[in-house]
């Protein structure tokens, strides 16, 4: 009964833990960041937040078609239609560089810079 | 001794090496610092990179191990998983799959002949980014834990009530951007098996790894592995069986942004069992064991 209780308590606490940077980066103030992607490019290619807040992105595709706003570094993904807006929430940031691109699109490339 | 899968399936490794090789001689001249990140976490072959994927997206994956060689007889195992997995945040990834196993033993000392398909089990996965990698840290870091159930004993293939729990550190560093990554991992896997004779039997399997990958094209990555494994019968480290030492090259493939594949192959260069003389442990370990994986993300 009590190791019953203690894996209990010990499980709630990983998951507590598990959940912690989810919850601290939502309660604080977001950054949000404006991109357009047209012609097969991001504009602008390059953007800047500040570090430890999180960022929102707001992705306007003026192309005809879909586009998928892709980051291994971010580790978000979403595909935004044609002629339409995308939003991507991405959690707090330490100071670095992380790219993004077009998954459907091998030379469309854009990078945040967190600062 | 029958060893041709070895032969077999390390040459025809190599080849495929050798051709990544070539082609990474082409692409040469590319500005590797211009590739796209790639996701570590099947670059390593047995090694488990930090990598969780992201966030919303999902992947399904056959995912083969195979072992092969006793130290006498004829001894050919896999176990496949046919696998989900999902990345729900950003930190997080699960997975969850089925098992299924084939056995081919003939004349191996301890293990009764068999030839046999089963569905081996079910198991899942919950993966946790501790520590993320940024362009100013190369180091990540990712806490796992896969608790499986079994009906088919691994080694023997007898009908068996299995529960592991297998408890990993997957930590990686990319040592130069886009191109050089160093893995490592720790391993602690305990596991109770009840058999149909009413029998318990508690072992752990422990285990630290080091891997190093080059990625010579944009989608090829090659490297090589080496694997400590030590076997115990208890869960507390205490009856400690024997140890092995396993070694072999690794393999990437991303055939497109959505799917790719991995292969590794390992040799058993080095080994002990307490209260034997032999070289190798090949009671608890087998000679060779490969890797072939092949995944769809969607």
């Amino acid at each position: 009964m009590y190791v019953l209780t203690t894996t209990r308590t010990l499980a709630l606490a990983a998951l507590c833990t598990a959940m912690l940077p989810l919850s601290t980066a939502s309660a604080q103030q977001a950054t949000e960041i404006q991109i357009s992607y047209s012609n097969g490019q991001f504009q602008p290619r390059e953007v800047r937040a500040p570090a430890d807040k999180p960022v929102v992105f707001r992705v306007r595709n003026l192309d005809g078609k879909a586009m998928e706003f892709e980051s291994t570094s971010l580790r978000v993904e979403k595909v935004v239609a044609a002629k339409s807006q995308g939003v991507i929430n991405v959690r707090a940031l330490k100071a670095g560089r992380y790219e993004f691109y077009d998954d459907f699109n091998e030379k469309a490339r854009g990078a945040l810079v967190v600062e | 001794m029958r060893v041709p899968s070895f032969s077999c399936g390390a040459r025809a490794l190599a080849g495929t090496m050798l051709a990544g090789l070539c082609l990474g001689g082409v692409a040469h001249a590319d500005d590797a610092a211009n590739w796209r990140e790639i996701e570590t976490k099947y670059i390593f072959g047995f090694t488990t990179g930090s990598g969780i994927g992201i966030e919303g997206e999902k992947e399904v994956t056959v995912d083969t191990i195979g072992r092969f060689g006793k130290r006498d007889g004829r001894y050919n195992a896999t176990e496949t998983k046919y696998e989900f997995e999902f990345t729900p945040s950003q930190f997080v990834q699960i997975e969850f799959g089925a098992l299924g196993s084939t056995h081919d033993i003939r004349n191996v000392t301890d293990l009764d002949d068999r030839r046999q398909l089963a569905f081996g089990g079910g198991f899942g996965e919950f993966r946790y980014l501790a520590l993320e990698r940024t362009s100013n840290n190369p180091l990540s870091v990712t806490l796992a834990f896969e608790p499986t159930v079994r009906l088919v004993d691994e080694t023997s293939g007898e009908q068996v009530h299995n529960y592991e729990f297998e408890t990993t550190l997957n930590a990686d560093l990319e040592l130069v951007r886009n191109r050089l990554f160093a893995g490592f991992n720790l391993l602690y896997e305990p596991e109770y098996t009840h058999t149909l004779l009413d029998e318990t039997i508690r072992e752990t399997k422990l285990g630290v790894s080091a891997a190093l990958s080059f990625r010579v094209t944009p989608n090829v990555v090659i490297g090589g592995e080496v694997w400590y494994l030590r076997h115990y019968d208890d869960f507390a480290l205490s009856a400690f069986t024997g140890d092995a030492v396993m070694l072999g090259p690794t393999l990437y493939v991303r055939f497109t942004p959505k799917m790719f594949m991995t292969a590794a192959w390992n040799t058993q260069v080095w080994g002990r069992e307490v209260g034997t003389p032999f070289s190798l442990n090949l009671a608890e370990f087998q000679r060779n064991r490969a890797k072939l994986k092949f995944a769809v993300e969607f």
